[in-house]
């Protein structure tokens, strides 16, 4: 077997390949705004509000360990937030955004409390237990102050600095751009978390909560404040969801869309950084290219109807799919690649010479210490 | 106060389908520490099953009691080729596995069964005319139906106490429920007892899902969805690896359901409180109770050595 080649972490090599990864996205992101058509970029928007949603959870569940089926419900409260905020009290969408995210913050906050005492599967129902009172929520909100079965969506009008109309392309280019920027940020937002000493405490206090707390690590502050952030995080999903979609009623944030979220972070791997973009990416394309194709099938036998054969497909998929990749998609990837090329740290600084036992046979040659 | 019995009586009989379902997650959850979210889609496309057989002109309680068996060995099956190799492989697969199931099962239904959207007729295994019912003090009646659901249950749940606290296999499966590795070590078939415990789980399911659409007169795709939310809060509420809990939570929260469904419309005249938002007044209730006690009402409460 090969080695694998080694790049340094930091080196002008490993900069070289960042740079040309970020500007291939980038590339991929202006030919699809300059020649996909509006159906196609709300594809992609749609994509862009899952990995949103997927992000937030992943900082929760993949780097904290505490599960939530309830992060529907806290896209559901800021979608309503704006909707209503906008259209019956004509607030600006960027202020209703603000408010949205500190509700679902408080809400978050207030979730974790009960978590800080729940672990594993009790954790996992309370939350489930939220995401299903949430449509009761909404109904009784849609029937007792809106007076109707369904809320209008916040219909975003481009700002005139961007130079595009207020027509249905440009708009789905807007709504294209916005989303992108939004997940970039989220995504910004989760990375440095992660990478800061608040996101090594999280990962502590995911891997043994007495050896962080040992470790000096504030566990009820960190647990229920990961919460609050995760919950703020989904609220930009659900506000982006709020931008795009026509109307929004009870059943469009229900616990269905807190499955689809879970699912598009085990997808993508848990834990990872890139892991819930790709797997909203992955999972969003697959369920849309099924569920367009599906359809089409002649060749399946007449009884069957065909209504449910994507949906079934989508579920066996799920299960082959962790068999192929049990740590996700990045996981896998990671695993393979790591075959090819690994990133090794930058080489250790020698240490002071009184702590060095060599020292007194032969003098080592002075290193440079920075 | 006869309408308190009334509704109490009313209750009992869905609450007692809880504790079945909630019975089925708890076996699985004590052999394996796994919560099955496709227990009730499980169950969902074995009563389509049993449908189809007595739509083929058996009677019905031969169906249902094909219908068990088949997902008797059902669930053994998907134990040992999807859960078993699953959870040697990452933690989170054996859950996205089960979401899997539940989304595969739920479309494979209606996949198979023609009408199973809107609905398909199920007939009940107990008189259930309009005069079919005791009639007790205070005007109260109780129904032959949620009698003999309630009995149905009740021999369900003695049965599976036998299993569990008198026979060897049953002493196996507490063995493995307290500690797999020295059950392994005491040679203990580990993976026989979770492949039976997967069986168990899918059979009484399947009785469940059945007692559920006898009730209802109907089985849709959307039937299950619900009696799964409320019988893991049930488990959940009784705490997840206690038998006993998982009835007595099922039981109780089927009695809650009926009396907040009920008592405010007495009071404040109809309507006023729908079917789910009982079910959000009982999760509330589960909540407080969880934050009195994290592991359930009977739960155990596992100390942990650092």
């Amino acid at each position: 077997m090969t080695m694998p080649i080694k790049i340094r972490e930091s080196s002008p090599l490993h900069w070289a390949l960042r740079v040309v990864g970020v500007s291939a996205l980038a590339a991929i992101a202006v030919y699809f705004a300059s020649n996909a058509a509006p159906s196609t970029l709300g594809k992609i928007t749609e994509a862009c509000t899952l990995a949103i949603a997927a992000v937030s959870l992943n900082l929760l569940l993949g780097f904290n360990g505490q599960i939530s089926l309830g992060h529907s419900t806290f896209a559901g409260l800021a979608a309503f937030t704006a909707g209503y905020s906008v259209n019956a009290w004509h607030w600006n969408p960027w202020v209703s955004l603000g408010v949205a995210c500190v509700l679902c913050f408080a809400l978050g906050l207030l979730l974790g409390l009960p978590a800080l005492r729940l672990k594993g599967p009790y954790l996992a129902l309370v939350t489930l237990a939220v995401a299903f009172v949430w449509p009761t929520v909404a109904r009784k909100f849609l029937q007792q102050t809106v007076k109707a079965s369904t809320l209008k969506g916040m219909r975003l009008r481009p700002p005139t600095w961007t130079g595009l109309a207020n027509n249905r392309v440009d708009r789905a280019l807007f709504l294209f751009w916005l989303s992108l920027v939004l997940l970039v940020i989220t995504y910004a937002i989760v990375r440095n978390l992660r990478k800061s000493r608040i996101g090594r405490s999280l990962v502590a206090v995911r891997d043994n909560e007495t050896a962080a707390a040992v470790m000096g690590v504030n566990l009820p502050f960190t647990k229920t404040v990961t919460f609050g952030i995760s919950a703020a995080l989904a609220g930009v999903a659900g506000w982006l969801a709020a931008a795009q979609l026509a109307t929004l009623d009870e059943n469009s944030f229900s616990i269905l869309t807190s499955i689809k979220y879970l699912l598009a972070l085990f997808l993508g791997g848990a834990a990872t950084l890139a892991g819930p973009v790709v797997g909203a990416f992955t999972y969003f394309f697959a369920d849309d290219l099924l569920k367009t194709n599906a359809p089409k099938w002649d060749f399946l036998p007449g009884p069957l109807s065909k209504g449910p054969v994507a949906s079934f497909l989508l579920g066996v998929l799920v299960i082959v799919f962790v068999f192929i990749a049990p740590l996700g998609l990045v996981g896998f990837v990671k695993a393979q690649g790591r075959k090819l090329a690994v990133v090794v740290p930058p080489p250790l600084r020698p240490a002071p010479k009184a702590s060095d036992p060599t020292a007194h046979a032969s003098p080592a040659p002075a290193g440079e210490v920075e | 106060m006869g309408h308190l019995l009334q509704y109490i009586l009313n209750g009992l009989a869905r609450g007692s389908i809880y504790s079945l379902i909630a019975l089925g997650l708890v076996v699985i959850y004590r052999g394996t520490g796994h919560l099955n979210f496709a227990q009730g889609e499980m169950a969902l496309f074995a009563t389509f099953g049993a449908w189809w057989i007595n739509d083929h002109g058996f009677p019905l309680w031969i169906s249902i009691l094909l219908a068990a068996l088949g997902a008797f060995v059902g669930g053994g099956l998907i134990e040992y080729s999807l859960i078993r190799p699953a959870a040697k492989k990452s933690p989170f697969a054996v859950v996205v596995i089960t979401i899997g199931l539940f989304q595969a099962f739920n479309s494979l239904s209606g996949l198979l069964f023609k009408g199973a959207a809107t609905g398909l007729p199920f007939g009940t295994l107990f008189p259930d005319a309009p005069s079919d019912f005791f009639r007790l003090p205070g005007g109260v009646i109780w129904r032959y139906e949620n009698i003999g659901v309630l009995v149905t249950v009740v021999i369900i749940t003695v049965l599976l106490f036998v299993l569990f606290q008198k026979t060897k296999i049953g002493l196996a499966m507490r063995m493995v429920a307290n500690n797999a590795d020295s059950a392994k070590l005491a040679g203990v078939p580990t993976n026989k007892v979770l492949m039976l415990s997967w069986a168990l789980s899918a059979a009484i399911g399947t009785i469940g899902g059945c007692l559920v659409a006898g009730i209802n007169a109907n089985v849709s795709l959307g039937t299950m969805f619900g009696v799964f939310l409320l019988a893991s809060a049930a488990a959940t509420l009784g705490g997840l690896d206690s038998p006993i809990g998982a009835v007595v939570g099922g039981l109780s929260l089927g009695v809650v359901e009926s009396l907040v469904t009920n008592y405010p419309n007495d009071w404040w005249g109809s309507t006023y409180i729908g079917a789910d938002t009982a079910i959000a007044v009982a999760f509330v209730i589960i909540l407080v109770v969880l934050l009195v006690k994290p592991s359930g009402l009977f739960g155990s409460t596992r100390v942990e050595r650092v």
